[in-house]
């Protein structure tokens, strides 16, 4: 009965996969995942959000919900903008909204690149 | 003893903290003028233009009476009407009401002009007024027709973008119906008067009034500002399509298509209205009691047949959706971890908005693929949610495991007992 | 002597020389039990302290993961209950052995009561015992808001709210509580620091001195047992407490064990909505079930009784009561007296259990009227 007990206790106490809830911070890709003018969806706690590697390398991280109908977003290496496909927003890489029906910029989210990993956290 | 010379100086001491004055970033000295002194000792209509003058755009650019009425400045210092109203200077005197929108157009039709005080200023507005009804009718004299200072007021005037001007966005409704909502008026020309009580009744109205969103269209976004006319009938898609594109795009296409000539229908009108656009809901698409469908396709025609099932694949879409989001938050809120099937049951929400926006394309096999993925996702999250359900179900299995445990150790502890005492009875 | 025997031996000879340990060995092989028909209650102290030692496990794995402050303490409850391997189980565990434990403890009290343990001796392990159940309802209580879910955040609203009206020291008492003027982050923290600090030090201490005054005096014997033990001349019956009373104990432990592994599997702890400070609240709150008398109690009365405020009036009421149930061994010099008066004391202590009883399921069943 030991084992019963302390089984699940030890279980309990090593550490699970992801060490914290995922609201404020999580890891979005790994460093090289992306190639330059590419981006992915990456899930933030229960939220989208949007990793795109800029042309020149850098890292910027958005919020992936439209703040029109909350669609979520895709990246355009074309435009090099972040475009909604359901009614054409358009937004730039600050996640300011520059054309189509989105009223509200794009929240911005911070990146940093640690142990070959991009985290992103809420500004 | 006059006191007229004083006049000028104190009002040009007065000049900085005047009453209405508006702190610009350009604040020349008070112009010299002498028709503001005489006038403000006058009454009427003569007092209110000098009463009201320095709160003019044209005032603050350093310009005056006499830049646009003519006449001499200087010379009426003392009381002198005939030297201040003089001809020879260029003294017109108030024009003619026909004849405001080439007086204006004096100065602001010209290119070189209009340089020196705003560059990026349009500088065709009165060819544009040529165009329009108000500038046709204008043409042949008929002064009933709008004119330049109806709607921008005169010798108050103000810059569009001062939420005071009768031309800002939120107030340009009000401004065209002064005329267009007198129904005497408008009989005569042949024109409906309900335009504005629609338009207050309409999505975009809200958008403007109650929520403060200048970007909302007004009376001059789809009409135009100074080329005044009803968009026309082909050109109703293009003109909803300046903001709503993507719904557009869709219409064209399905014109093209279908080599269809919808112009009869009036286009975004027929189902949306021209003034008074209501928020579009799910029941405008079907055959149901407020379908939009059905008020031109009959029972029996493809068509009908069409929007049955779009409507109702839809409803069954946004039933799915909402069934997955509420098995899968309440295995959340029972301890499972289900964080990321709930993100990808984003997907079927976008394909919610998707299939609405693709109503425009009036195109059932787009649509009804559209609402198949989307209801293969919700599938998916339904499923998932269920598997989340199972797992609790597993979780009793495992209780199951360990009462058995527990009741052995407790059946062992029993057992024992029973021998102790056995043994050593008190 | 084997090998083994004489390390034992030397073993044994180091500890005692340093610990003196020993003395308490033989105090524990000599304690005994008394053995009559109402010797069954006796096993409810030992239940009471299994439960607390649950809740002190349970609580210290909990501490491993839970974040104290508005923005994350739901968001860490979940992040356990869901990511976490057997968080589920430690939670629920721990919320039900809570209730558990104040469903024992209020056996244990009663019992006490009924069965006059509270005579001298005894008054001080009384007056411990009181202060004790204080102490867990003020457990359930603050441990109640931690997950801050909108149950327990109006449930708290509701809770501090009475407590503010309290005469004299209401505004004050709120202000505390709340470490503010309304339920807020700050309410959160401070609840924290009461439930994993303040009351747990306060508890041990007072344990402590329950416990050491329970060995001190051994188990006491109802009046009526002795009575009738007077009367028919028998020997009295003890049981050893090392190993039978103990073993008793430990089949009553496992039994709570499987019934706590039971309930958290099967009527998991739900965790609600995130608490939403701003949202109204929603109908039917309650708090939990050991404050509902006094919640249905406030419910049914008056606004107003001959002139007092009838809250106001509800409370002194809850205050004079529980003054004179924690002074019953002072007042209640009857058993010394002989048996008859004792009836008194016996029958008010049926009517505060109705009393309680009622007030808690009406809270629960709706009165048709």
């Amino acid at each position: 009965m030991c084992t019963a007990v302390f089984y699940p206790v030890v279980r309990y106490i090593v550490p699970p996969s992801v060490p914290e809830a995922p609201t404020s911070r999580t890891v979005a890709a790994r460093d090289g995942e992306l190639k330059p003018n590419e981006a992915k969806i990456f899930q933030f706690g229960n939220r989208a959000g949007i990793l795109v590697r800029m042309p020149d390398g850098e890292y910027r991280a958005l919020s992936a919900s439209c703040t029109h109908l909350n669609c979520t977003v895709q990246y355009r290496g074309d435009l090099r903008q972040v475009w909604c496909a359901c009614h054409n927003g358009l937004y730039d890489l600050q996640g300011h909204n520059v054309a189509g029906p989105p009223p509200r910029p794009l929240d911005q989210y911070q990146v940093h690149v640690a142990n070959g990993e991009i985290v992103v956290s809420k500004v | 003893m006059r006191l007229w010379p004083l006049v000028p100086v104190l009002i040009a001491l007065a000049g900085p903290v005047a009453p209405g004055a508006e702190p610009t970033s350009k604040r020349p000295a008070a112009p010299q003028s002498s028709c503001i002194d005489c006038h403000l000792q006058l009454d009427g209509e003569a007092l209110e233009a000098a009463k009201r003058i320095g709160e003019d755009i044209h005032f603050q650019h350093g310009l005056s009476c006499h830049d646009c009425h003519g006449g001499n400045p200087i010379a009426g210092a003392d009381g002198d009407i005939a030297a201040a109203h003089d001809e020879k200077k260029g003294w017109t005197g108030k024009p003619k009401r026909v004849e405001i929108p080439v007086f204006c157009a004096r100065c602001h039709a010209d290119a070189a002009f209009m340089k020196g005080f705003n560059p990026q200023m349009r500088v065709d507005q009165l060819s544009e007024y040529r165009t329009s009804v108000h500038g046709k009718q204008n043409a042949v004299g008929d002064p009933r027709v709008a004119v330049c200072v109806d709607c921008h007021g005169v010798h108050g005037i103000r810059t569009a973008k001062d939420p005071r001007s009768p031309v800002h966005p939120t107030r340009v409704a009000e401004t065209c119906g002064r005329c267009h909502n007198n129904v005497d008026l408008m009989r005569g020309y042949g024109i409906p008067s309900n335009q504005y009580a629609g338009y207050k009744t309409s999505v975009h109205a809200q958008a403007l009034y109650d929520k403060g969103d200048t970007s909302a269209p007004t009376c001059n976004d789809c009409h135009g500002s100074h080329g005044a006319a009803p968009p026309g009938m082909q050109s109703v898609v293009q003109v909803c399509g300046s903001c709503h594109g993507r719904e557009a795009t869709l219409f064209r296409e399905i014109e093209k298509k279908k080599g269809l000539d919808l112009t009869p229908c009036i286009q975004c009108m027929v189902c949306h209205d021209n003034h008074a656009v209501q928020a579009p809901t799910d029941e405008m698409l079907g055959v149901g009691p407020k379908s939009t469908c059905t008020s031109c396709h009959g029972p029996g025609s493809t068509a009908y047949r069409a929007a049955e099932e779009m409507a109702s694949a839809l409803d069954r879409l946004k039933g799915r959706v909402v069934e997955a989001t509420g098995l899968l938050s309440r295995a959340e809120r029972a301890g499972i971890e289900v964080s990321a099937d709930q993100f990808a049951l984003r997907n079927a929400r976008d394909q919610v908005v998707e299939a609405r926006v693709l109503a425009h394309s009036f195109d059932r096999e787009r649509f009804l693929a559209v609402t198949a993925e989307g209801l293969a996702v919700s599938e998916e999250g339904a499923s998932a949610g269920r598997r989340a359900f199972r797992e609790l179900g597993q979780r009793r299995l495992g209780l199951a495991v360990s009462l058995v445990v527990i009741f052995a150790v407790i059946v062992g502890l029993v057992l024992k007992v029973r021998r102790l005492e056995g043994r050593a009875p008190e | 002597m084997s090998d083994a025997a004489e390390v034992v031996r030397r073993l044994r000879g180091w500890i005692e020389e340093r610990t003196g340990l020993s003395a308490l060995v033989d105090f524990g092989r000599e304690k005994t039990v008394p053995v009559h028909r109402h010797s069954v209650w006796y096993y409810m102290g030992g239940m009471s302290l299994f439960l607390f030692g649950i809740q002190v496990a349970t609580g210290i794995l909990l501490l491993l993961y839970y974040r104290p402050s508005a923005g994350e303490a739901f968001e860490s409850v979940q992040f356990l209950m869901a990511k976490v391997p057997f968080g589920w189980l430690i939670r629920s565990i721990h919320s039900w052995s809570a209730n558990l434990l104040v469903f024992v403890l209020c056996v244990h009290m009663f019992s006490a009561y009924f069965l006059k343990a509270y005579r001298k001796p005894r008054e001080l392990t009384w007056l411990t015992g009181m202060a004790l159940l204080l102490l867990a309802l003020a457990f359930g209580f603050s441990g109640y808001l931690l997950p801050w879910n909108t149950l327990a955040f109006f449930a708290t609203q509701v809770g501090t709210e009475v407590a503010g009206s309290l005469p004299l020291i209401g505004r004050f008492m709120l202000r505390l509580l709340r470490g503010g003027d309304q339920v807020t982050g700050g309410t959160l923290t401070r609840f924290y620091g009461m439930h994993v600090a303040v009351l747990p030090a306060m508890t041990t201490a007072l344990l402590a001195a329950h416990l050491l005054l329970v060995q001190k005096h051994g188990m006491s014997v109802p009046p009526g047992v002795e009575a009738e033990r007077r009367r028919t001349g028998e020997p009295p019956r003890s049981l050893p407490f090392l190993p039978n009373f103990l073993l008793h104990d430990a089949i009553g432990w496992c039994a709570a064990l499987g019934a706590l592994a039971g309930l958290a599997a099967l009527f998991p702890w739900e965790l609600g909505e995130k608490a939403d400070l701003f949202a109204p609240a929603p109908a039917g709150i309650r708090p939990e079930w050991y404050f509902c008398w006094a919640f249905q109690t406030l419910k049914m009365l008056p606004g107003h009784v001959l002139g007092v405020e009838g809250e106001l009036l509800a409370i002194l009421g809850f205050g004079a009561g529980g003054l004179l149930w924690l002074l019953v061994p002072f007042i209640d010099r009857t058993p010394e007296r002989g048996d008859r008066r004792t009836r008194v004391f016996t029958v008010v202590g049926w009517m505060v259990l109705a009393y309680l009883a009622v007030m808690t399921a009406l809270v629960y069943i709706p009165v048709r009227s």
